[in-house]
């Protein structure tokens, strides 16, 4: 693509998207997010370690403005400690889910035959396959904590990509275009990485997007089941988990992250949203 | 003296009344009969066959329905039940005289041949109990007469007769085994004050009261076993009445419940201690002064406090205070919490805080992995957390791995633990010392063949464990005991944090109810509804 | 047709044999074996063995694998480890109660979706519109475990409504229903709305309004057809999730179904029961897989007839 024609869609990308009021909310968000993952220790008015036994299930007050937990921790400290571990699992098992489902998307896609069969039995399985004995495997053999479960994560989230990259390969596969590039001897790579590639560009970026907000869940999810993150590394999932046992006398242990969890899915997806609508509006929902 | 007759009419009157208004005193105060009780529970058990099931939630209901020869009181003692009394014939063999007249729910009578039925189904046959080896070295039963019975055992074992009120040594009708064959898990047949009424898988058993047991009948018609797995949702149950007896429940409501007075909440101290054990055979731990020193680094006071809440008190040693050979082992003498007591003892070991405040050893930095578990025992990983704050205090970076129980218990199991600490629960299942020191602290007990997490080795208390299990002198074997865990207590092998009251809530109306020390011994039949 | 179905249910065999074999090489490799979990630790090395030989546990993972796969041919899931049950029996336990709750959650997915949808594409921009909107963005975001929390705590602590947990009324199963069906609500109200929207704009509808005909009539007619096909595919797709959410669903309501089954045979290392419960939902997406598309062949005979 030439650069002015490139610039000229970019800015379009870019006013269509400053249009939308949701999406600059999702934006920001998101912004908020990413401040908070970076500026944790400077804005979190405690050590998110720090405990104080006689002080355990505090409400929101002076004393902890969003209260404490069972053991006297500052719940909003550990709610800012707390996005770390959710970004880190949001970005990074979506590039795993990425990176896995362009692999076999794509060479699933364009080659056909034997290799897309084998591809896609695979991917059946492992969408079969019960989550969370894979969670329990990846954690066995690697040992449990916030990286480990991320790749559990990421693997859960591939078979989901490989299926749309591949329904993408598809479609353009047999165009015109491509078909006039393999006649003229480029080379299978090139055709799928500048040709192909570049043209679902923007459904992969709206996909992952989505798809970051997914993986918080999953990852919330496993902490409630027991395995992830370990303490005293806060976790918002973990963290609704354990607060569960209190929700008669201290509501807010488990509410607090709850709403963490949903404000950071809520900023994926209208982010996610946005995007999707800014570059391609035939494909609004 | 005339006067006196003069009155005897109204003196005579006066007092029938007033005895007539005692008696009826007595009638209103007095156990009502009939009602259901509801009650729930975390899970439902796997079988009702105590050959099978051995664990709490198949117990709670069939120590209702079976019966063994003794049991244990709420005090410890041994008490008859199906055996009237019992005599040492030797070292290996013990006599019992067994109850007349007492009948199988099936209509079978009980007699010495349903004895050996049970202990040879348990101890001869294949597959045989699952908790056989808990026992001890059981040889079998002999018959010597239609109301006597001898039990042998293959070498001289001082827990014998403890292991005997085991709730899992009820005694079985042979008729009712033979009839439903490998089905008998559902379909229970004892001598006790209950029957077996239905099991609908997951959801509830029910039995009702046997209106011919030989003893003081049950007073209430049926209870009813439900699951509710969730902690929150038994308690929301009691108060909706959906439920009138709680099993296991929630600790932090319970100051609350206590307070408002609206239900009962009966607890006795129980035969379950939580501990952080040490792995000596890994270096930082093997060093004692190191364990002496973390041992007064831990608050267990406040943690009790705050994290039990009345749910557990202090341990007083590695057993629990019911068991025989009990001593108490003056821990908290030992080890008061003494943040400085414990710097001065890493100090002298070789260990001083580094710039980051870790403690460090040269180039070696206290950095400790922990195995513990989340949901297992009572509190079991919060307790954890809030102890690696404390040693946090002292400079300890203590690394918790928590894993779900299939992992943690596999490498508990496993010859080779490749971590310094540990959380684990422990009861001594039948009561007697033996179990735990022989298990726990005798040194060629080390996973896989024992228990010796710790891998704990001193040819001293060794000795005594050893010849303690072997004599059926039981002032002796106290003795032995005592002075093993006084050698223990020095060392420290564990950190006791709780021992764990057994705990059971119920609606106001639900009378006649005592909780028993030992965890499995749930016992219905003086339970009455005053409503 | 019936060559299309066949086709279909036998693609999903190799799948499922798959699966099968995966979920036993896994339970093979993780720490944990089921005999010791299940005699926990009062068990002796003697009895442990014992037991995994009497249950044919200790021959070789190939063996095993041959043999179950012999049992199934003849329509025997096994026995489970830990309870000695036939797994047939244990899941006909407890698949009614989670077909009763995702049957549940889909009636009020779609009855509630489809609705707000429909009055949403009717209305754009109302105050109803901008709450169904905003509604089906929080419906997305919840976490289900956290909604169910949250449902509890109100409708069972504080308004006593409704039971917290269990089985056995209707009022048992509103709250975890719902909880289970809001994502899917969510995304149905999403998918209606935009489907109802664009067929509005057509010229055509226009003309047909101009003449008078009925409003409801004509977004009845056109515009739920052309929903049509979105939605039984999103159904399709959300039948999955839903099946994963029962789980999550089940744990928090003490919902006595096969997600519950399947956390506790994973924690007990029991394969032969996870096997079993693995099978049947595996089918299940089979089963609805297919549906959607012959309902698909229903609307658009050309779908059927290319197999």
């Amino acid at each position: 693509m030439g650069s002015t024609a490139g610039a000229r869609m970019r800015s379009d990308v870019w006013r269509r998207f400053r249009k939308n009021r949701l999406a600059l909310v999702g934006l920001l968000s998101v912004g908020l997010l990413v401040l908070a993952a970076v500026l944790a220790p400077v804005l979190a008015p405690a050590d998110p370690g720090q405990q104080d036994l006689p002080a355990k299930r505090t409400a929101p007050g002076r004393q902890f403005l969003l209260g404490a937990d069972e053991f006297g921790r500052d719940i909003l400290s550990r709610i800012i400690f707390g996005t770390r571990v959710a970004l880190m699992v949001g970005t990074v098992s979506v590039g795993i889910a990425l990176g896995l489902g362009l692999v076999f998307g794509m060479l699933s896609g364009y080659l056909g035959g034997i290799m897309d069969a084998s591809v896609s039995r695979a991917m059946e399985i492992l969408l079969a396959f019960p989550y969370l004995l894979l969670a329990i495997a990846v954690v066995s053999a690697l040992g449990p904590g916030v990286l480990n479960t991320t790749l559990a994560v990421g693997i859960w989230a591939t078979p989901a990509f490989t299926r749309i990259i591949r329904a993408s390969v598809l479609t353009l596969r047999d165009t015109e275009y491509v078909q006039a590039a393999r006649a003229l001897g480029v080379s299978t790579s090139a055709i799928l990485s500048r040709h192909i590639l570049r043209n679902f560009l923007p459904t992969i970026i709206v996909y992952s997007t989505l798809y970051m907000a997914n993986a918080i869940l999953v990852e919330a999810a496993l902490s409630f089941l027991g395995l992830g993150v370990q303490p005293p590394t806060p976790s918002w999932g973990l963290m609704v988990a354990t607060g569960r046992d209190f929700l008669l006398v201290a509501p807010h242990i488990a509410t607090i992250p709850g709403l963490a969890i949903m404000f950071a899915v809520l900023g994926f997806n209208l982010l996610g949203d946005g995007l999707r609508d800014a570059l391609d509006p035939r494909l609004r929902t | 003296m005339g006067g006196w007759r003069k009155g005897a009419p109204y003196v005579l009157a006066a007092a029938l009344v007033l005895a007539a208004g005692g008696l009826w005193q007595d009638v209103q105060a007095g156990e009502k009969r009939g009602g259901t009780l509801t009650i729930v529970r975390p899970t439902d058990p796997v079988s009702l066959d105590s050959n099978l099931e051995t664990t709490a939630p198949g117990a709670w209901v069939y120590y209702n329905i079976t019966e063994p020869l003794i049991v244990l009181d709420e005090q410890g003692k041994l008490q008859p039940r199906l055996a009237t009394s019992w005599q040492v014939l030797s070292p290996t063999k013990v006599r019992f005289k067994l109850r007349p007249n007492v009948k199988f729910h099936d209509g079978t009578p009980f007699n010495a041949s349903a004895v050996k039925f049970t202990v040879d189904r348990a101890f001869n046959e294949k597959p045989g109990a699952r908790w056989a080896s808990l026992a001890g070295p059981f040889a079998g039963a002999e018959v010597v007469d239609d109301l006597t019975v001898d039990l042998s055992t293959k070498e001289p074992y001082g827990p014998a007769l403890r292991s005997l009120a085991m709730a899992y040594v009820g005694i079985v009708s042979p008729a009712a085994v033979k009839k439903h064959g490998e089905n008998y898990g559902r379909n229970p047949v004892g001598t006790g004050p209950f029957t077996f009424v239905e099991w609908r898988t997951n959801t509830s058993i029910t039995i009702e009261r046997n209106n011919d047991y030989w003893g003081d009948k049950a007073l209430i018609d049926r209870a009813v076993f439900k699951v509710v797995p969730e902690e929150g949702a038994r308690m929301i149950s009691l108060r909706t009445g959906e439920a009138d007896m709680v099993i296991i429940p929630s600790p932090s409501q319970l100051p609350a419940l206590k307070r408002e007075g609206q239900v009962n909440v009966y607890e006795v101290v129980g035969g379950r201690i939580i501990f952080v054990g040490f792995n000596l055979a890994k270096p930082i731990v093997d060093d004692v002064l190191v364990r002496q020193a973390m041992s007064h680094a831990v608050n267990v006071n406040t943690i009790l406090e705050n994290i039990y809440e009345g749910a557990a008190v202090r341990p007083r040693g590695y057993l629990a205070p019911t068991v025989f050979g009990f001593k108490d082992m003056g821990l908290d003498k030992l080890y008061p919490y003494d943040k400085a007591m414990a710097k001065a003892l890493f100090a002298k070991a070789g260990w001083t805080p580094g710039p980051d405040g870790i403690l460090q050893k040269g180039s070696q930095k206290m950095t400790l992995s922990w195995l513990a578990s989340r949901g297992r025992y009572l509190k079991d990983a919060e307790m954890a957390e809030a102890v690696q704050a404390q040693l946090k205090e002292v400079g300890v970076d203590a690394r918790i791995q928590f894993l779900e129980w299939g992992a943690v218990f596999s490498q508990m199991r496993s010859a080779n633990l490749d971590h310094h600490m540990y959380t684990f629960g422990w009861i001594t299942t039948n009561n007697d010392a033996d179990y735990t020191m022989f298990s726990s602290f005798l040194c060629k007990n080390a996973p896989p063949t024992g228990w010796n997490r710790a891998r704990y080795c001193n040819p001293k208390v060794d000795e005594l464990i050893e010849k303690a299990r072997r004599s059926v002198d039981q002032a002796a074997r106290e003795k032995m005991y005592a002075e093993a865990q006084s050698l223990m207590a020095k060392e420290p092998i564990w950190i006791p944090v709780a021992n764990t009251k057994e705990v059971v809530v119920t609606q106001r109306f639900v009378r006649g109810f005592s909780v028993h020390p030992v965890e499995y011994n749930l016992d219905l039949s003086k339970v009455w509804l005053d409503k | 047709m019936a060559f299309f179905v066949l086709r279909r249910l036998l693609l999903a065999i190799p799948v499922v044999l798959g699966v099968i074999f995966c979920v036993m090489l896994t339970i093979e490799m993780i720490p944990g074996d089921p005999v010791t979990l299940m005699l926990g630790e009062h068990a002796t090395r003697e009895a442990v063995e014992q037991v995994r030989h009497a249950l044919g546990l200790d021959r070789p993972l190939l063996v095993r694998y041959v043999q179950y796969l012999g049992k199934l041919v003849r329509g025997d899931l096994g026995r489970s480890i830990r309870e000695g049950r036939q797994v047939s029996q244990e899941l006909a336990d407890v698949w009614p109660a989670t077909l009763e709750l995702t049957l549940a959650a889909l009636v009020i997915a779609v009855l509630a979706g489809v609705g707000a949808g429909i009055i949403s594409a009717v209305w754009p921009n109302s105050p109803f519109d901008a709450l169904a909107r905003v509604g089906s963005l929080f419906g997305l975001s919840m976490p289900i475990f956290w909604t169910g929390l949250s449902l509890i705590v109100v409708f069972s602590l504080w308004l006593q409504w409704l039971p917290v947990g269990g089985t056995g009324s209707l009022r048992h199963l509103i709250l975890p229903a719902t909880t289970l069906s809001l994502p899917s609500m969510a995304m149905v109200a999403r998918m209606t709305r935009s489907s109802v929207l664009e067929v509005l704009r057509e010229d055509y509808i226009r003309t047909a309004r101009a003449k008078g005909v009925g409003e409801v009539l004509v977004v009845l007619k056109h515009g739920l057809r052309n929903a049509f096909i979105p939605i039984v595919t999103l159904l399709g797709l959300q039948f999955g999730q839903l099946l994963g959410g029962a789980v999550l669903t089940e744990t928090v309501f003490a919902w006595p179904g096969l997600g519950r089954l399947i956390v506790r045979a994973i924690f007990a290392r029991d394969y032969i029961l996870l096997q079993g419960a693995i099978l049947v939902f595996s089918l299940a997406f089979v089963v609805v897989n297919l549906l959607v598309d012959l309902s698909y062949a229903a609307i658009d005979p050309r779908v059927g007839r290319q197999g």
